[in-house]
């Protein structure tokens, strides 16, 4: 009995103390948190939420508000086959991009691990492209690779296989600008994913390697059997990644086909956020280019839950 | 040092960094960061912002600023901010103008009737009426909107068709007139190395547009609202860049686009589309070995054309200085013909837009030059302030799938025309 009264003003004491220091804390989490809330409350939660009520309103010249037509921007776009072929072509460049920058940044990385010298060396010579911007880099393949001119890279070492001049960006028969669009993309990524790549090899445990070669595995059943699985929550974050940044493809289509006095107009090829842009702000249609930034959104959405559904993003190993 | 001190030193620094962020955003907000009291300083009651796309020429951005100095030294109490922008300046331009950034006058390429009808121009014709005669009639025309004049000329920039003399010759050609000579000539000039036409980068540029004109048929019809580049003749004279493709002559891919000279001037083409502008640069590089046409007429009830461009200097409706705007806009642009030669001729090569200016300016009185001022005056045309860059892409896109032979022109320049009426009808509504 003595001893609870004894004891009971320390509590006291205690849970004071506890929450004087709780005020402290919430004090410090709202002075260090509070300014990037209210800066991302500001420029993106309010922008977005301002974006979608302009979605449904005839905004040609404005962003205010007021015009309403419902759901008539959606429909204009869903309607439109501009913008569907802009939409069925991003789905045939993602089918391509995607794998072809998963094998080559899974297979740069294997290799640059298994050398024995020049490890640093080699990182570092396939990362530094994509410390490049998109635009410097489309602008060099466009004016020095990939020119129309017989001494335009492309041309010169196609004239070494007795293949004429080409016009690599505005041929449409054959579409050779492919080759430019998937060069330029795999040239500034690969080597990014490939250090994710490279981080997750290091996280496995060589002793299962060593477990492996007691059984007298083969390099392609340890690379099967051991590699890839250990490998499994890696390959779907660089998936994820590779298939968002394929859906928001823009600069290198717009730095490469664009010609300045009239936009993207005569682009070969145009991907849905080239097509915006050219609706919001080339021609200030600013609810078109709202509607069509939603419909993208939910595309994404849609598309990275399936993924996510089939590769098993998330799940325990 | 003992670690209550340091614990001390550290929340001395989180709180003395919490202040010096706190201070430097509330400075942010407080500060001027477009400069806009730059006059402020010189005693000048106003300051008026005022917009210029990035020129390439040197010395034009130093001589805007001049101007803007001379004009507040003769008037104290104004003082002008000039702002050089670069790049896609007409998005840029339409982006601010929602905004309280706004510029109080700009200057802009192709007037857009829309900009009227969303009441960001203010109407100038106090300024202009005096001096009325002294513009080319399309120069009035464009910018003209319910009886009410909205812009001031400040240049025109005539584009046409220059051409190499030697090259010519060495292919036993003519200089072309018609279409049928133009593909002759493609054809003909192609040795390789040197190909015979360029129109643009991209293999359709202004051609297409060009076409159109040279046929007779134009964007709208004569009531100019309704769309009427899918009328049959539009049809078979657009379906001309598909034989210009086919000629085999056609320069595509060059570097620089058909704005700049370099694709001719380095003797990549020996016939090419281009810019009064571009005049001097060509001159320095083939001296007298080129001369200027304008594009070849298309068919026999068609007529040789020149797309006339130019820039016009316009007012922002919303701006809280209107007066001292058309007071600056009358002294820069109406009433000093000395600083509107210097700004035509010192650095680029313009014709100023105003006749009697135009005449006294003594660079335009011999050689291509003074073909360009008559290929301006007689086959001279502008796009209309109703064409916008929706309707214009939508053009754009049919054009260049007819030129890559992808599509047949009477279907893909119906549909795109359907779809341009539509747009138009939004923006007369």
């Amino acid at each position: 009995m003595t001893a609870v009264m004894e004891k009971a003003p320390a509590v006291r004491v205690v849970a004071k103390r506890r929450r004087r220091r709780d005020w402290r804390a919430i004090g410090a989490f709202t002075v260090l948190t509070g300014p990037v809330v209210l800066g991302l409350g500001l420029f993106k939660y309010v922008a977005i939420a301002w974006s979608f009520l302009l979605s449904f309103n005839d905004a040609r010249g404005t962003i205010t508000i007021g015009h309403w037509i419902g759901f008539d921007n959606y429909a204009f776009l869903l309607g439109d086959d501009a913008f569907r072929t802009s939409l069925t072509t991003i789905a045939l460049f993602t089918v391509f991009i995607v794998p072809i920058t998963f094998v080559a940044s899974l297979g740069l990385a294997v290799l640059v691990n298994s050398i024995r010298r020049g490890k640093a060396f080699f990182r570092t010579v396939f990362l530094i492209p994509a410390a490049v911007s998109y635009v410097v880099a489309a602008l060099v393949w466009k004016m020095a690779l990939f020119n129309g001119l017989p001494s335009g890279v492309a041309n010169v070492l196609g004239g070494l296989f007795g293949a004429d001049p080409v016009p690599w960006l505005s041929e449409t028969s054959p579409p050779v600008y492919w080759v430019a669009v998937v060069t330029l993309r795999l040239w500034l990524q690969v080597g990014l994913y490939m250090i994710l790549f490279l981080a997750g090899l290091k996280a496995i445990s060589p002793s299962l390697y060593e477990a492996g070669e007691l059984d007298g595995t083969t390099k392609w059943q340890a690379f099967r059997y051991i590699t890839l699985p250990q490998l499994r929550n890696t390959s779907v974050a660089v998936l994820l990644l590779i298939l968002i940044a394929a859906f928001q493809a823009f600069d290198e289509f717009y730095n490469l086909f664009g010609t300045g006095l009239s936009g993207t107009a005569t682009a070969p090829v145009k991907p849905p956020l080239v097509y915006l842009y050219d609706s919001a702000l080339g021609d200030q249609n600013y609810g078109v280019g709202s509607a069509g930034a939603f419909l993208l959104t939910v595309l994404i959405v849609v598309i990275t839950l399936l993924q996510g559904r089939f590769v098993g993003f998330g799940k325990k190993d | 040092m003992s670690p209550e001190t340091f614990r001390l030193n550290r929340r001395s620094f989180l709180v003395g960094s919490v202040l010096f962020a706190g201070g430097a955003a509330l400075a942010g907000c407080t500060s001027d960061p477009l400069n806009k009291n730059a006059g402020a300083a010189s005693g000048a009651k106003v300051t008026l912002q005022q917009w210029y796309h990035a020129y390439g020429e040197s010395g034009t951005q130093q001589a805007v600023q001049r101007y803007a100095q001379e004009f507040t030294k003769a008037n104290p109490d104004i003082a002008i901010n000039v702002s050089w922008i670069a790049g896609d300046y007409e998005t840029k331009l339409n982006s601010a103008m929602l905004t309280a950034q706004a510029p109080d006058l700009f200057e802009l390429g192709d007037f857009r009737y829309q900009n009227v009808k969303n009441g960001l121009l203010a109407p100038l014709d106090d300024v202009v009426d005096p001096v009325k005669a002294d513009f080319s009639p399309a120069a009035l025309d464009t910018v003209t909107v319910d009886g009410k004049i909205y812009g001031v000329k400040m240049i025109d920039d005539v584009m046409m068709l220059y051409y190499r003399k030697s090259a010519l010759q060495a292919a036993g050609v003519q200089p072309p007139q018609t279409f049928a000579e133009l593909l002759d000539a493609t054809r003909k000039l192609n040795t390789g190395k040197q190909k015979g036409l360029y129109v643009g980068t991209d293999g359709v540029g202004e051609a297409a547009t060009l076409l159109l004109w040279s046929s007779g048929g134009d964007f709208f019809d004569s009531s100019g609202k309704k769309v009427a580049f899918a009328s049959p003749e539009a049809i078979a004279a657009i379906g001309g860049l598909k034989q210009l493709h086919d000629t085999g002559g056609l320069l595509q891919g060059y570097p620089t686009d058909w704005s700049d000279p370099g694709a001719f001037a380095n003797g990549a083409t020996a016939m090419q589309w281009g810019g009064l502008w571009s005049l001097p640069d060509i001159k320095k590089a083939l001296g007298d070995d080129f001369g200027v046409i304008a594009w070849p007429k298309f068919g026999d009830t068609g007529k040789q054309v020149a797309r006339v461009g130019g820039w016009y200097q316009l007012a922002n409706a919303k701006s809280a200085h209107l007066d001292a705007v058309k007071q600056f806009i009358n002294w820069l642009w109406i009433k000093n013909a000395d600083l509107q030669k210097d700004w035509c001729v010192k650095y680029g090569f313009h014709i100023p837009a105003r006749k009697p200016v135009a005449a006294q300016t003594t660079e335009f009185s011999s050689g291509p030059a003074k073909d360009a001022v008559t290929i301006s005056q007689q086959n001279g045309k502008s796009y209309s302030g109703l064409w916008n860059k929706a309707s214009a892409t939508l053009f754009l896109q049919a054009a260049t799938k007819i030129a890559n032979g992808q599509a047949d022109p009477a279907a893909e320049l119906g549909d795109a025309a359907k779809k341009a009426q539509a747009e138009v009808d939004k923006q007369l509504a």
